[in-house]
């Protein structure tokens, strides 16, 4: 199910919330449960069974590890025995037919690929039960509470596309949490804010570079550049989106989920953007990856191995595509170069750093939301005025002035020049008190003008889905 | 208001329009037929077992995928969210058109761009396979004449984009050149068409029949009495722009010599007359003209002025002008292609020495998959 339709809004979510008020704290997670499983199972019912395997799967290894917590040879055998029976899941149904189609490559052969559909949110759900029997294994004390632990695994809030939750970040709200009116209003401001991101900016971006692919003919460098910053804003407003009405949810119902962005886009250098887009996933990769293998506690080789190791996996997670990979391996190879040589350079010169920062997200993100390597290269190349194309034409013009006004708020959204200025007009003793009577009316015309995108369009799926 | 106060509104408020709307999806009675888009909703999909555990290739027939399509088909006050969105879309973030649609002097049109260069091919090959097949052998050349739509008029003005118009009927007309082509663009202009619908209107267009008749080597000199249609029209466009626009006014045209023509739908076996007033007062008032989208339908003018007949292949801007011409024709064939297959009309139809005329909209033309 989606946050951004109307069965979700008027019937999942309302009933949801009448029950998850009405029951006692005992209940609560019970009813996050139930409700976390039809919401799971509206995109397919099978694929709610292999997430309860997975789940009991953690569950059971969890306890072991804990049982077995003083025998570090046992205890690690049922961490690695836990994490390869989970990510078997992941690989089995997200890499099966990757692996195919590069082995009937290299080898001229002629296997069949398999009939497997991706589970939405396989790679979020996988990496944090295994970040829970890591952590149990790390001394965390196992959840005894399956429902609890189900609870953690199957959140709808952050089901599908994250932010990837720890356990330990949210272990003592399973067992104890408080639900305020104060939260639940600061909840709903997030949750409207993440919603119209997505269906008022990032749908109407993807809906452009849908159009500027597949309608556009004459392609020329300017329909290329529109495509390229209209992916880039997309892709962050889409995921973004979806985390703010994440971690709004989560606090409606008593939870804190730490923050997955912070305006990546005024980064100065691949570094720092990296340190504010997907900071859960970042971290993940820190912490259960790249320290693990030493970290930058090594030689310098084994550093750089240690990155392009992160870097890789960072990719291949995204998707099992080489463009995927190849995105990942940018980024690895960029935060080398800054890390070794450019960095100091960039620290220097604020705008070099925008400028530099900007061009490699585009770029990276048309590589990532191309269909292959090959369309990749067209539209990069595109963007210098490779084949000859000319520069600009009626259609170039037309895209870029119907859309001005999105790419405007855009552009503004991705700063955190609104969220100042809103702070500023609130702690203001004359501005404070209009601000407090205007954001009521300004977040309920914001659901009615998002409902109505709804009514009027069809399903817009969320990008993270896939991953 | 404090920051305590302010959260108890934001929460109570949220609260109100959440469950309220909630409460109108369930028990709001639904809508049998959705006016503006012109046509049924979604029904509330069967719940089995079976139906719920579909999934992958088959999710589109699976309970959920059905529901999520019912819930927006049986969203509460529908239309008046509709029209929300599209003035946001058109008036706040500036978008020259709403799903395709844009607005310029109070006239909606669609956007009619790219040029469909493989419709051109499919139609232009169906109207060589008529010519090949049934007119060339009877040494019967026909006539072609092309509508613009309104996009040619209001485009440009508004900065929307549009096709190549002068480029379209020159690659038609080079792949028609067994037909003689009677150009009307010139005669025409945007107050010919409604401000709400695709069509032009009839009461402007007797100097375009004239056009068409003159051409065909007849003399024309009808006159015609002005009716008022007293159903208000909203058209096609009104729907799908969302847009608050006002009704228009249906106006037909009548003499004493089209009250005694003979009208007969061979589709249904049945006479019919050239206006039907019970469906200008049905879903689609245009459907006025010659009783909608019929896929054969005769014309027998015993007062003709001339023994003369003609044969017309025609989609829907074709029903308001051929009762302008009934005078001219002892008989008038009237061919949809796109509901009668061109494979089947000599089974229908006798070609003999009849003035043939194909008379299309560069709507349908550009998007002429259905010709068949």
């Amino acid at each position: 199910m989606l946050f951004s339709s109307i069965s979700f809004l008027f019937y999942f979510f309302a009933a949801f919330l009448l029950l998850y008020f009405a029951v006692p704290f005992k209940l609560k997670n019970a009813v996050l449960l139930i409700f976390s499983l039809v919401f799971y199972a509206w995109g397919g019912v099978k694929y709610a069974i292999l997430m309860v395997v997975a789940i009991l799967i953690g569950y059971i290894f969890g306890l072991l590890i804990d049982k077995f917590r003083e025998n570090k040879k046992i205890a690690r055998l049922f961490m690695w025995l836990s994490v390869a029976s989970i990510l078997a899941f992941m690989l089995y149904f997200k890499y099966t037919n990757f692996f195919i189609d590069n082995f009937n490559k290299i080898t001229g052969m002629d296997v069949v690929f398999l009939q497997i559909t991706l589970p939405v949110g396989i790679s979020f759900y996988t990496f944090q039960t295994i970040s829970y029997v890591i952590d149990v294994y790390r001394g965390v004390p196992a959840q005894k509470n399956l429902i609890n632990l189900a609870a953690y695994v199957s959140m709808f809030p952050q089901l599908i596309a994250g932010p990837i939750v720890r356990y330990v970040d949210v272990a003592a709200e399973l067992e104890e949490r408080t639900h305020s009116i104060d939260k639940c209003a600061e909840g709903i401001r997030r949750f409207i804010i993440g919603l119209g991101k997505k269906i008022l900016i990032a749908d109407r971006l993807s809906q452009l570079c849908d159009i500027l692919k597949a309608e556009v003919d004459e392609k020329t460098v300017l329909i290329y550049w529109i495509y390229g910053i209209s992916v880039a804003l997309y892709i962050y407003f889409d995921f973004s989106g979806y985390s703010d009405m994440a971690i709004g949810l989560g606090k409606m119902f008593g939870f804190k989920f730490l923050e997955n962005f912070n305006y990546p886009y005024i980064s100065k250098s691949a570094t720092e953007f990296w340190r504010r887009w997907h900071m859960s996933l970042g971290s993940w990769f820190r912490d259960y990856v790249y320290i693990p293998l030493g970290g930058n506690r090594v030689s310098k080789l084994r550093h750089v191995f240690n990155i392009f190791v992160v870097w890789f996996l960072t990719g291949f997670w995204h998707g099992a595509a080489w463009n995927f990979i190849l995105w990942g391996i940018f980024f690895g190879v960029l935060l080398l170069i800054e890390k070794f040589w450019l960095y100091k350079y960039l620290d220097k010169s604020k705008v070099i750093g925008h400028v530099y920062t900007l061009l490699a997200a585009v770029f990276s993100f048309v590589l990532f939301n191309a269909a292959d390597l090959g369309e990749a290269t067209t539209y990069i190349g595109g963007m210098f005025g490779a084949g000859g194309i000319p520069f600009t034409s009626a259609e170039s013009i037309y895209y870029l002035r119907s859309y001005a006004v999105i790419f405007i708020l855009a552009i503004i959204g991705a700063t955190p020049i609104v969220r100042k200025i809103a702070i500023k007009l609130s702690e203001s003793s004359k501005t404070g008190k209009i601000i407090n009577i205007l954001e009521p009316i300004a977040l309920v015309a914001v659901l009615l003008v998002v409902t109505s995108y709804l009514v009027d369009g069809s399903f817009s799926p969320f990008l993270y889905f896939r991953f | 208001m404090n920051t305590k106060i302010k959260n108890i509104v934001v929460c109570v408020s949220m609260a109100f329009v959440l469950f309220s709307l909630a409460a109108l999806c369930l028990f709001m009675p639904k809508e049998d037929f959705l006016d503006a888009e012109r046509r049924e909703p979604e029904e509330f999909p069967e719940f089995t077992l079976e139906s719920v555990m579909k999934d992958g290739v088959d999710y589109e027939d699976s309970f959920m995928s059905k529901f999520e399509k019912y819930a927006l088909d049986a969203f509460p006050f529908r239309d008046a969210f509709r029209t929300l969105k599209a003035i946001c879309s058109n008036y706040i973030f500036l978008h020259k058109d709403n799903n395709n649609i844009f607005i310029s002097d109070g006239y909606a049109a669609e956007m009619q761009y790219p040029m469909n260069e493989d419709s051109i091919d499919h139609v232009t090959s169906r109207f060589q396979f008529i010519y090949d097949r049934y007119l060339k052998d009877k040494d019967i050349t026909p006539y072609l004449s092309i509508i613009p739509d309104k996009a040619y008029f209001l485009a440009e003005d508004n900065g929307n984009l549009s096709m190549d118009y002068e480029e379209f009927v020159k690659q038609f007309t080079s792949k028609t050149e067994y037909a003689e082509y009677i150009d009307i663009f010139g005669a025409l202009s945007i107050e010919d068409y409604y401000k709400t619908d695709t069509h032009w209107r009839q009461e402007n267009l007797v100097d375009i029949a004239e056009i068409l008749v003159n051409s065909m080597g007849g003399s024309y000199n009808s006159t015609f009495d002005r009716n008022t249609l007293e159903n208000p029209f909203y058209g096609v466009y009104y729907g799908q722009a969302a847009l608050p626009m006002p009704s228009e006014t249906i106006y037909y045209l009548t003499n004493e010599n089209l009250m005694n023509v003979k009208v007969y739908d061979h589709q249904n076996n049945k006479e019919i007359s050239l206006y039907d007033m019970e469906k200008a007062y049905g879903k689609d008032p245009y459907d006025l003209f010659m009783s909608g989208e019929l896929s054969l339908v005769t014309i027998e003018n015993p007062n003709a002025k001339t023994d003369k007949e003609l044969i017309i292949f025609r989609d829907s801007f074709g029903r308001s002008i051929i009762p302008l011409m009934a005078e001219d024709y002892a008989k008038i064939t009237v061919i949809d292609i796109r509901y009668l297959p061109s494979t089947m009309l000599g089974l229908y139809v006798d070609f003999e020495d009849q003035d043939v005329l194909f008379l299309y909209s560069t709507l349908v033309l550009n998007n002429g998959k259905t010709i068949t």
